[in-house]
């Protein structure tokens, strides 16, 4: 089974290169070999999630991630495939025992986000069937290259590869904005580019940080054994976690050693201060190219202007996929890789940010007349919610920030394609141009209407798991670094703001008396017709579907999950331990102090 | 009696199929039957809530025990983790018919079900009819569930789904503005309140146990209580946030804003979503949630004195209002004021059978006034449907001899409303009232305060009296008036101001006799008959399973008097002696306008919310646009002038590249000799 995976990677490959082929002259040839693609793609990766699914309920039951280190453990991975591309070492016998690996494979963190995938490039090749028109060939090349990069970067298990495929990401989409985007396309393209290629430039600094430093600490604390590089993702993941568990037992065990002992206590002291340093580095290395592709307030600015000029495939991509490689970071190197640093700097900082981009996303979007920009907008207010989520740091707050994913790759993808139909039809995206549209585009505005209420949280749609979830993790959180509560209520005024621009603009446009914005050239206007249907109705089915039926969704995420959620948690007693240890030596000082006095 | 629990979802699946079915093919295929998937689907939900009203009733003849008298089933929702000390959510799709559930169950259906078959006349010909229908079909499905619910997740995607289908349905006519701009407003103003609930109820998951199910949630909270270990302060604050939800929904001070705007709706709507069901919604969740206020004095409290302050307010603001379904709005807000008053005077300082009997006055108010709002409403749908679309009291007049049926069904309505002695309306108020008195009388915190509040409850139900007949003496009596958009309506009759046509058809007027029938009739036969109370007294969750139900001579005697003298004092002025209140305007010109600018309550949250809202909101937009994308473009450009200062260095000399690298050299040579 392990080609059908390949073949998700292998497909877009091949089709970028028949369609770059096929040539400027045959634009329905590359439409419809683009279309068998796509359903190609979404076929393959229905029955990749389906089969996950299947054997993940029949195993879960059994599943006990306690046992043993905590990692994505390389029996959950499925379909993997795992080939060196640079050998580093080569041990005894011949076999290569390090190696930068070409290494992908599903497990439950990136199986949704590939389905995703698959089911929104369908409409994108869907909703640009007409809209674009010049330079058809080399668009649909585009597009492809890009879903090749989108699903490297979820399937990826080696670090190395997983940064070729987040950058690989970058050149398609400046190109589809850059030549088939609005008047100001290249000044948005160049920067969504720079923007985002700074950004993540420190990001591979932060993953070859974590690679080299990893055999270090560990050569310290054991020196007998040699220590080898590794890249891939689930062998850093167990050694992170390993370390952090003895290191702290190793100190605690030589406090209690006899006297003598003092000088070992301290260079055990200074392995964990060094090892949590290194942790903040890296974290931070790591967040600054994942915080600007999530985005985080304030560094969003490129995103409504990407937006606005991209065309409609581009925006649904963009917002449906490409944020989410930030979230997705975040999710499976950040905290798993630097968890006390997660804890100590990401709770503080990217909470307190989350909530920020909640709330000041959500006034940006009120302050809007652009229908595409307001719908922008409310992207960095809900990845806001999605990253509240994950930096709760628990069970329920991990699950609702994954889920928050898909859910706003569902309803926002949707938004920017009824958006984009809208657009197509009269040429203009002012709220103000428009009103009673309910009258005159009936389907259009059910759709508009559902989506709408799936963005804003309405129960029984797919929304409000995440919101509830991502909202109730960040509520229930222990630790001592933030005020929890204080932050999931300040997060839940978004549910307020978030139906307040979203209704204002369905009132503004689909509601009050007929007036068609007044367009020269545009004949007559019809309602959504077969293949626009064709691109609303899974997302909107799938919106449904994850609504009152989410239970497939958090049985298969839910091992990977757990071994985020207990990483995270080992760390959170750890400070927690140390700040009580800290608390009572400091009263006991003062006891003395006062005592003498 | 067989098992009812195989087929208890079917009352909320039966509403929902229909709501499928017809909105899939209404205006395809149905198009002019399109009601009958609903009406269908009401009887049959009807029938079943019955069958589970019949059960719970056995089970409660049957057993003492509190788990016997619930029927339950379970359909897996959410489950992340393990609830409890896993700090998990797990809910399902769990309904629970106890005695409250069943109560409001039944109320639903049947109220729903003759409301739609009202609607087949009201709605006929209209270009949205298939649509409507699937609307009030989703409307009772998510008002079901809602009641039906046996968590709070559950609970709130019902409360959510009911805001929905108001939404949808004040918006019905979307292309005019103010039903849009109303929809809209209904929408946000009690999404406000629904953020303080989705709040109170993830502070009951994370402080009370991890759970979401009410069972485990009383339970946890009762055993903390006994153990001492109950952290007041929480409670308190998980209490008042569940209010701010039940403030929204029920329209309750300072959030009933959206209700009176919200009559927009088709009158169907209104009677059925605002005034019977949706918007005791808040009342429900409060009675369900009684073993969690009575452990905090200060909430109780609270909800009374909401309560009573919604009930005055907007009594006062219905007394000169000239559009007679903002008229029954603010009346309907000041009724669930009422029921509000009751729920928060049941102190459990003053014996546990208080506090069944709050909940009890509460519900059986709601399950009253259900029946005589109503029907107020439709009957004044009725006359709207006559009157071609026009609702100002101030343009008709005299309609007794016009709408004869019309008129007798809407004075059964406005005497039950006004507590006519022995009509519906008089037995639960009294009970309201008594419940206060009682909280008055006997030691607890707030004693005097309670007193405050039944005064103020006496009050409101002379002015409730007063004007309801003011609204009913307008309409019914005086000289006959008819505008003539009624005569455009009826393009058929030939002669203008042939007014003996006007009357609405049987299809409206029958479900109108059968809510009279109840409006008149249901209090007298269950309220001291005792058949509600013992019945709703065994909802699982209440201290005592016996009220301290007695007939209260002196309440009822003070307040059968008030409910006479409003009336008198509205025949007197709007009958005897027509200029009186044309006078007594030009008296007390400053009182007159701000009862009839509703105290200017939406003046004032323009000015201190919504102004400087949208002044923010500016702010932030300019904010965003001109500084921090700025700072963003300024660092580009300090990189691009940095590049600019270091062109020179590349300037194309050999010599000065020789220079440069001997400098390197030199410098290079330094560090390393320096460093040995």
């Amino acid at each position: 089974m392990r080609e059908l995976l390949l073949l998700l990677l292998v497909l877009p490959l091949t089709t970028a290169i028949v369609v770059a082929l096929l040539g400027p002259g045959r634009t329905a040839a590359v439409r419809w070999v683009s279309l068998v693609s796509v359903l190609v793609s979404l076929l393959v990766a229905t029955i990749l999630s389906i089969q996950f699914t299947v054997e993940r309920t029949r195993e879960t039951l059994s599943v006990d991630v306690t046992e043993g280190p905590l990692t994505f453990r390389s029996d959950w991975i499925q379909y993997k495939t795992q080939e060196n591309l640079l050998p580093l070492h080569t041990a005894a016998d011949g076999t290569v025992d390090s190696a930068i690996q070409f290494y992908v494979g599903i497990d439950g963190l990136n199986v949704w986000l590939i389905l995703l995938t698959a089911l929104l490039m369908l409409t994108c090749v869907l909703v640009s069937w007409t809209a674009i028109t010049e330079r058809v060939h080399e668009f649909y090349a585009w597009l492809f290259v890009l879903q090749l990069g989108m699903t490297g970067v979820f399937a990826s298990f080696d670090v190395i590869l997983f940064y070729v495929f987040f950058e690989l990401t970058l050149v398609p989409l400046f190109f589809v904005i850059g030549i088939w985007g609005g008047p100001q396309r290249q000044y948005a393209a160049r920067k969504f580019f720079i923007y985002t290629l700074a950004g993540s430039l420190l990001t591979l600094l932060g993953v070859i940080g974590v690679a080299l430093v990893l055999p270090q600490v560990e050569a310290d604390h054991d020196p007998g054994q040699s220590h080898l590089l590794t890249f891939a993702i689930p062998e850093l993941i167990a050694r992170v976690d390993a370390l952090n568990r003895e290191l702290p037992k190793d100190v605690q065990q030589l406090e209690r050693a006899p006297k003598d002992m003092e000088a070992n206590l301290q260079q055990a002291r200074d392995r964990l201060d060094y090892w949590r340093r290194v942790q903040l580095w890296v974290f931070v290395a790591m967040m600054c190219g994942f915080a600007v592709k999530v985005p985080m307030v304030p560094l969003h600015t490129w995103l409504p202007l990407a937006h606005v000029e991209a065309p409609t495939a581009g925006s649904v991509l963009l917002a449906g996929i490409l944020l989410k490689l930030g979230t997705y970071g975040f999710l499976r190197l950040s905290v798993p890789l630097a968890p006390d640093a997660s804890l100590r700097f990401g709770v503080p900082v990217l909470g307190s940010l989350a909530v920020v981009g909640i709330i000041y996303g959500a006034f940006c979007s009120l302050g809007q007349d652009d229908i595409k920009k307001l719908v922008a907008y409310s992207s960095v207010s809900h990845l806001g919610l999605c990253m509240l989520g994950l930096f709760a740091l628990n069970e329920v707050g991990l699950t609702g920030s994954l889920l928050q994913m898909i859910n706003h790759g569902l309803s926002t993808g949707a938004l920017f394609l009824l958006v984009g139909m809208l657009y197509e039809r009269y040429h203009t995206r002012k709220m103000a141009d428009y009103s009673g549209m309910g009258a005159r585009l009936h389907l259009l505005a059910v759709f508009m209407v559902f989506i709408t209420l799936s963005s804003i949280g309405l129960p029984g749609l797919n929304g409000f798991l995440g919101e509830l979830l991502a909202l109730g993790g960040m509520y229930d959180f222990r630790g001592s670094q933030v005020q929890g509560t204080l932050l999931a209520s300040l997060g839940a005024t978004g549910v307020v703001l978030g139906a307040w621009y979203m209704l204002t603009m369905v009132r503004q446009v689909f509601f009050g008396p007929v007036k068609e914005p007044q367009y020269e050239g545009h004949g007559q206007i019809s309602d959504l017709n077969g293949r626009e249907l064709a691109a609303l109705l899974p997302i909107a089915g799938l919106c449904l579907a994850l609504g009152v039926f989410p239970k497939p969704f958090f049985d298969t995420v839910r091992p990977e999950i757990q071994v985020v959620a207990g990483i995270a948690e080992a760390a959170r007693q750890r400070a927690d331990t140390e700040q009580a240890v800290a608390h009572r030596v400091d009263v006991q000082q003062t006891a003395s102090v006062a005592e003498k006095k | 009696m067989s098992d009812v629990r195989p087929y208890l979802w079917l009352i909320p699946v039966l509403p929902l199929t229909a709501a499928v079915i017809t909105g899939l093919f209404g205006p395809r295929l149905l198009r002019r039957y399109s009601h009958w998937p609903c009406i269908l689907a009401g009887v049959g939900a009807f029938i079943v809530a019955v069958m589970a009203f019949l059960a719970v009733h056995q089970g409660i003849a049957a057993s003492e025990e509190d788990q016997a008298h619930q029927i339950q089933v379970y359909y897996e929702w959410i489950k992340v983790g393990e609830p409890g000390i896993g700090r998990g959510i797990e809910v399902g799709f769990g309904l629970n018919a106890d005695a409250l559930s069943t109560m409001m169950a039944l109320m639903v259906t049947f109220v729903s079900t003759v409301i739609a078959i009202y609607s087949v006349g009201y709605m006929h010909g209209d270009e949205g009819y298939a649509r409507f229908f699937a609307e009030v079909s989703l409307f009772v499905f998510m008002m079901t569930t809602l009641v039906l619910a046996d968590n709070f997740a559950l609970l709130y995607l019902g409360w959510e789904g009911v805001g929905l289908c108001s939404y949808l349905l004040i918006g019905f006519w979307f292309t005019r503005p103010a039903a849009a701009a109303a929809a809209r407003k209904a929408f946000l103003v009690t999404r406000i309140g629904d953020m303080g609930f989705l709040l109170g109820i993830l502070l009951l998951w994370s402080r009370f146990g991890h759970y979401l199910d009410y069972q485990h949630i009383f339970d946890h909270v009762q055993k903390a209580n006994e153990a001492g270990t109950l952290d007041q302060g929480l409670l308190t604050t998980a209490c008042l946030l569940l209010l701010c939800g039940a403030v929204g929904k029920s329209a309750q001070f300072p959030l009933h804003v959206w209700l009176p705007d919200a009559m927009e709706g088709p009158t169907p709507v209104s009677a059925l979503i605002h005034a019977a069901t949706m918007v005791t919604a808040g009342v429900y969740l409060v009675a369900r949630c009684t073993p969690l206020f009575i452990l905090t004095p200060f909430a109780q409290v609270v909800v009374a004195t909401l309560g009573a302050i919604s009930a005055l307010l907007t009594a006062l603001i219905a007394l000169t209002q000239n559009d007679l379904k903002r008229v029954l709005a603010y009346s309907t807000i000041s009724q669930l004021g009422y029921m509000f008053l009751a729920l928060g005077s049941g102190v459990p300082s003053a014996g546990e059978g208080l506090v069944t009997f709050a909940v009890l006055a509460a519900t059986f108010h709601l399950f009253t006034h259900a029946f005589f709002k109503a029907l107020l409403f439709l009957s004044a749908g009725s006359v709207m449907h006559a009157m071609g679309n026009i609702i100002d009291m101030r343009r008709f007049g005299g309609l007794r001899k016009v709408l004869p049926q019309t008129h007798w069904t809407f004075l059964c309505g406005a005497l039950a409303l006004a507590g006519f002695p022995l009509l519906s309306g008089f037995w639960s108020k009294d009970e309201v009232l008594d419940v206060a008195w009682t909280a008055g009388l006997h030691a607890n915190p707030y004693r005097s305060w309670y007193l405050i509040l039944w005064i103020i409850g006496l009050i409101t139900a002379g002015l409730t009296a007063f004007y309801t007949f003011r609204a009913y003496f307008m309409t019914f009596w005086g000289e006959e008036r008819i505008p003539p958009e009624a005569f455009e309506h009826h393009h058929s009759q030939a002669a203008h101001g042939e007014t003996s046509h006007l009357e609405s058809p049987p299809v409206m007027t029958i479900p109108l006799m059968i809510l009279a029938v109840f409006a008149v009739g249901v209090g007298a036969v269950l309220g001291p008959s005792h058949l509600f109370g013992d019945f709703v007294a065994h909802t699982p969750g209440l201290p005592s399973r016996s009220a301290e139900e007695s007939l209260n001579f002196f309440t009822m005697i003070l307040s059968s008097v008030i409910a006479l003298g409003g009336i008198g004092m509205a025949y007197w002025m709007y009958v005897r002696q027509p200029d009186v209140p044309a006078r007594l305007v030009k008296a007390a010109q400053g009182l007159y306008q701000l009862s009839l600018n509703k105290f200017y309550i939406d003046e004032l949250y323009e000015a201190f919310i919504l102004t400087p809202l949208a002044g923010f909101t500016t702010f932030i937009r300019i904010f965003d646009l001109y500084v921090l994308d700025s700072l963003v473009d300024l660092t580009g450009q300090l990189f691009r002038w940095l590049g600019f200062r270091f062109r020179p260095v590349q300037n194309g000399l050999v010599q000065f590249y020789a220079l440069a690298m001997v400098l390197g050299l030199t410098v290079f040579l330094i560090a390393l000799v320096s460093k040995l």
